[in-house]
């Protein structure tokens, strides 16, 4: 096993929270994935996967404030993480020595 | 305002859940997310907005999110407790768990399977926004008898629309028909229907693409499915505003919608739809009171009462016609149309509902089955688990906690089944679909399906878990400890029961089985009064018209073709009847619908009927043009006590009878063979039926090429008349297939439990068996034994089961006017398969334990 470990759908989440910069809480998550990736989430899966990075020490939240909509629950705001940056430089990295070694004939189709 | 009330209203039990069972550091900031997310939704739509919440709190219900469990105090420690002893228990008697998850398993996958089916059928026209009727005919005639038809006057449009405040929207629709379809060369016949403008005002049908609002506006629209679409223009989108040809009008239609044709959950099916306006412009015969047209529906208006329109609709026909015949018009709820359309003394009785019942039946039984077959290995061993009763209970265990064990062992095991059966179940599923002829698919995210599941999980856990969970925690402290429990004789005799009980459900369906098939194979292969087999026909285009001779006379000549004849349809499945027949002494009030075909002088030899008396046409006679041939029921009902040479007008024709042909069947079996009228005109015909014998492929190779000569603008399609039949029970040989299956796997699952149930005993009598041996007892005399006690519980559930099986069969078969007389032998097979394959498998165990050496079994203590 590596060192980092971090399955594909959480480094998509991690990845997200980092885009999302200072507004990623619960549902810009959902969203902001929902969009770029075209694919469904349901609050329930990405509730588990940043329940876990956060327990890996990828990230850290903080409460923010609580709107009438949200019946007066606060938002949490999750943030990457100095370790969390270096698990995906290590996920890229890797991919890339990857990328690298793959001889040219390999992709060229007939 | 309300919308505002409504918005902050999310489902409250779902919140509750959710509040209980999630972990206090994440509940805050969680049901923030979901309370903003159903705020956002509900924008759109409350009902889909409360639908996904609840959906989002199920899919939260994970590890991870759930509170730690030892959050839940002590009680949370004792299930942790239960769960593990459950598990190990579980492992360590592998070929007990095996038994046990096989016959939940089995049993679970057949029912959901079941179910699933089921539910598509109930749900057909359900899913309709409004409330829609379909108008229904009575016709009373005068023997008595009330015939029910779809076919209504089309005139009653007009008056549902003007004059009922009640109804919003009225629907013409034909039935489905076939016509022929020209893109460039490419021709090919495809099956739809004509319907008026209002049909997707009145019917959710999901159009893809399109003028979604009234694609049926112009008189040469043209709505298609999307597979037509995609076979005529390879996609969907493209095919708007292109056009198709019409054969039979010679016109171009456009296609302006394509509309989804799958999972559409209706009865309704078409591949194309065409203004019913084009037809009727065509058909002016459509427009009169007299004359039965097209299907009508309609839908009312919101807070309309049906009842009001039923009071005014039923005299609509007699109020408009001039007849002294009663006309009634009733309404049947579309949500019944498809379940009941059988219809008796003008009243709807039965259908397919019939099968749903039966099915649901069967759903039922095998799940009962297999938990029988839980409760029965539970209780049997259950000295085995006495011991740790005992300790359970000198450690201070309530008799609850004792309960809850057992019924936390049924919960997982039924748990662990219910997954594997839906891995099942999706495997099989392409091939259910297949047999059953539809599209089924089970989605885990319909919050229906999930509940009903865990509905199903909850029964079977609670029915299976139940009684070992009562049972074990009476039993004595001492002696459970001492190992002194014997099985008491009330177990012993509730085993036997439960066996008794579980192989006289599956008696039933193996007799059932039998019924059915023996049913079918009768309806296959009755003789119908005429010979269907190696007989072709088609639908004759206009190109035949006035050819018909020169088209026979060439067939005739090649030596595989033995006769042809032309009618005006298939005369085992025939439909055109008329009120308008008269003869001497029938009294002008007679209601009496009689059938006509039409047909030349080739028709009773090429048909193979026979004559009861008379004379059949005899070609080129030109007197013979004004003569009938009736059959036995026509015979008997006009009443003439010699039927030769008496006067017969029908549709304007005046003539004589000169024959009467003995009766053969031109309806399903369900129904009495109908008074027909045959006459002589060959010039009306549109079928043409060829009798061939020998090499079939000559005989197809020459039939094509000479009907190509003569039509060559059409493609060459034909039919066999014995398929044609076969194909028109299809649904009884689909039903038939399934409960054979099924009837199949409740053995299976019988045979499971008794397994279970004689190696258990056996074990537990293996230092009898030893001790016998020693004194001299032979192999088979122990096999005798061992088997004895349950060969005679299969013998007492066959003779339980053989009367409710009878009864069951024989109110089936009396839906058939024609049905096979209930052979005693059905019943002594299935007696004695189910005696065979129970007695198999308990002698298998015991063959077993009787085999042993008694050194091994008499050693160890």
């Amino acid at each position: 096993m590596s060192k980092y470990s971090i399955g594909e759908f959480e480094e998509i989440v991690l990845l997200t929270v980092a885009v999302l910069y200072e507004n990623a809480y619960g549902i810009t998550i959902k969203k902001e994935i929902e969009d770029r990736l075209e694919r469904k989430v349901s609050v329930g899966a990405m509730r588990t996967a940043l329940k876990r990075l956060e327990k890996k020490g990828f990230l850290e939240s903080e409460f923010g404030e609580a709107t009438a909509i949200r019946g007066g629950k606060r938002k949490r705001y999750f943030k990457v993480t100095v370790y969390g940056k270096r698990a995906l430089d290590y996920v890229m990295s890797t991919r890339k020595q990857l990328w690298d070694a793959i001889p040219p004939m390999a992709f060229e189709f007939k | 305002m309300q919308d505002q009330q409504q918005k902050i209203n999310p489902p409250k039990l779902a919140l509750k859940f959710l509040r209980w069972f999630c972990s206090s550091d994440l509940i805050e900031d969680v049901e923030g997310d979901l309370l903003e997310l159903f705020d956002e939704r509900s924008s759109i739509s409350y009902a889909h907005a409360k639908r996904r919440f609840i959906l989002d709190v199920i899919l939260l219900f994970r590890p991870g999110i759930i509170k730690n469990i030892s959050y839940y105090s002590t009680s949370a420690t004792m299930f942790q407790n239960h769960l593990i002893t459950a598990l190990r228990h579980i492992f360590r008697y592998k070929g007990y768990t095996t038994i046990n998850l096989l016959g939940l398993v089995v049993g679970l996958a057949s029912s959901i399977l079941i179910l699933t089916w089921v539910r598509d059928e109930i749900k057909m026209d359900t899913l309709h926004e409004k409330e829609v009727y379909k108008v229904w005919r009575n016709m009373y005639q005068s023997n008595g008898e009330i015939q029910t038809t779809e076919a209504i006057p089309q005139p009653l449009v007009e008056v549902l629309n003007n004059e009922y405040p009640q109804i919003d929207k009225v629907s013409t629709i034909s039935a489905q028909t076939e016509i022929l379809f020209r893109n460039g060369d490419e021709t090919s016949f495809e099956s739809g229907v004509y319907a008026s403008a209002d049909f997707f005002n009145i019917f959710n049908f999901n159009i893809i693409a399109g003028n979604g609002k009234n694609p049926l506006d112009d008189m040469y629209s043209l709505v298609l499915s999307k597979s037509m679409a995609e076979r005529y223009f390879g996609d969907v989108k493209s095919a708007i505003g292109k056009t198709l040809m019409v054969n039979e009008q010679k016109q171009e239609f456009v296609v302006t919608a394509v509309v989804e044709d799958k999972n559409t959950n209706s009865a309704i099916k078409f591949d194309w739809m065409i203004p019913v306006e084009e037809y009727i412009s065509r058909n002016d015969w459509i427009e009169s009171w007299d004359n039965g047209g097209f299907y009508i529906y309609f839908s009312l208006k919101d807070g309309a009462d049906i009842s009001e329109v039923n009071a005014r609709i039923e005299q609509e026909i007699n109020k408009h016609t001039n007849t002294e015949v009663d006309e009634r018009l009733i309404t049947q709820s579309i949500k019944d149309t498809y379940l009941y359309s059988e219809f008796k003394n003008g009243v709807p009785v039965s259908g397919r509902i019939r099968y749903i019942k039966i099915l649901s039946g069967i759903a039922i039984f095998l799940l009962v089955m297999a938990c029988i077959n839980f409760m029965n290995l539970a209780t049997a061993r259950s000295s085995r688990r006495a011991k740790e009763v005992g300790v359970r209970k000198v450690l201070g265990a309530q008799k609850e906690l004792i309960s809850q064990q057992f019924f936390v062992e049924s919960f997982l095991l039924t748990f662990i089944s219910v997954g594997l059966a839906l891995v099942i179940v999706s495997l099989v599923l392409p091939y259910f679909n297949q047999l059953t002829n539809k599209e089924l698919s089970l989605s885990l995210t319909d919050p229906e399906v999930l509940l009903s599941l865990a509905g199903i999980t909850f029964i079977v856990g609670f029915l299976s878990g139940s009684y070992p969970a009562i049972l074990l925690p009476t039993f004595g402290i001492t002696d459970s400890l001492k190992g002194m429990i014997r099985g008491s004789k009330f177990n012993q005799t509730l085993r036997n029961t439960l066996v008794v009980f579980q192989f006289a459900m599956a008696i039933m369906l193996i007799i059932g089985t039998f019924v059915v098939m023996s049913q079918i194979d009768y309806i296959l292969n009755k003789n119908l009064g005429l010979k269907k087999d190696n007989l072709l026909y088609f639908n004759m285009s206009e190109d035949y018209t006035g050819k018909e001779d020169a088209y026979r006379n060439k067939l005739m000549k090649f030596p595989q073709i033995k006769d042809v004849t032309f009618t005006s349809g298939n005369p085992v499945s025939y439909g055109r009847s008329t009120s308008s027949a008269s003869w001497e002494g029938k009294s002008p009030d007679d209601m009496l619908e009689i059938n006509v075909m039409i047909t030349d002088a080739h028709f009773f030899s090429a048909m193979g009927t026979e004559m009861k008396e008379g004379r059949g046409f005899v070609e080129g006679r030109q007197t013979d043009k004004s003569t009938f041939v009736i059959n036995e029921v026509a015979a008997k009902l006009i009443g003439f006590e010699n039927p030769l040479d008496q006067k017969l007008s029908v549709w304007g024709i005046d003539g004589t009878i000169i024959g009467v042909v003995k009766d053969f069947h031109m309806n399903s079996l369900y129904e009495p063979i109908k008074p027909l009228i045959i006459s002589n005109l060959p010039e009306y015909t549109n079928t043409a039926f060829i009798r061939i014998e020998g090499d079939l492929q000559e005989a197809l190779y020459q039939i094509e090429k000479t009907s190509k000569e003569i039509s060559p603008s059409y493609p060459f399609r034909y039919k066999f008349l014995d398929q044609e039949y076969a194909e028109s029970y299809s649904n009884e040989i689909i039903i038939g297939t399934m409960i054979r299956i099924f009837a199949f796997i409740a053995i299976f699952i019988s045979c499971l439990g008794l397994f279970g149930l004689s190696s258990y005993s056996a074990d537990q009598r293996s230092k009898e068996i030893g001790i016998r041996k020693i004194n001299g007892a032979n192999t088979w005399g122990i096999v005798y034994l061992l088997s004895k006690n349950y060969s005679k519980l299969i013998i007492i559930a066959f003779v339980l089961a053989s009367p409710i099986a009878y009864y069951f069969a024989k109110e089936w078969l009396e839906n058939f006017t024609f049905h096979v007389d209930i052979n005693y032998f059905i019943f002594f097979a299935a007696g004695m398969i189910a005696f065979l394959i129970g007695a198999l498998t308990v002698s298998i165990k015991s063959y077993q334990a009787a085999s042993v050496n008694p050194i091994k079994t008499l050693k160890s203590e």
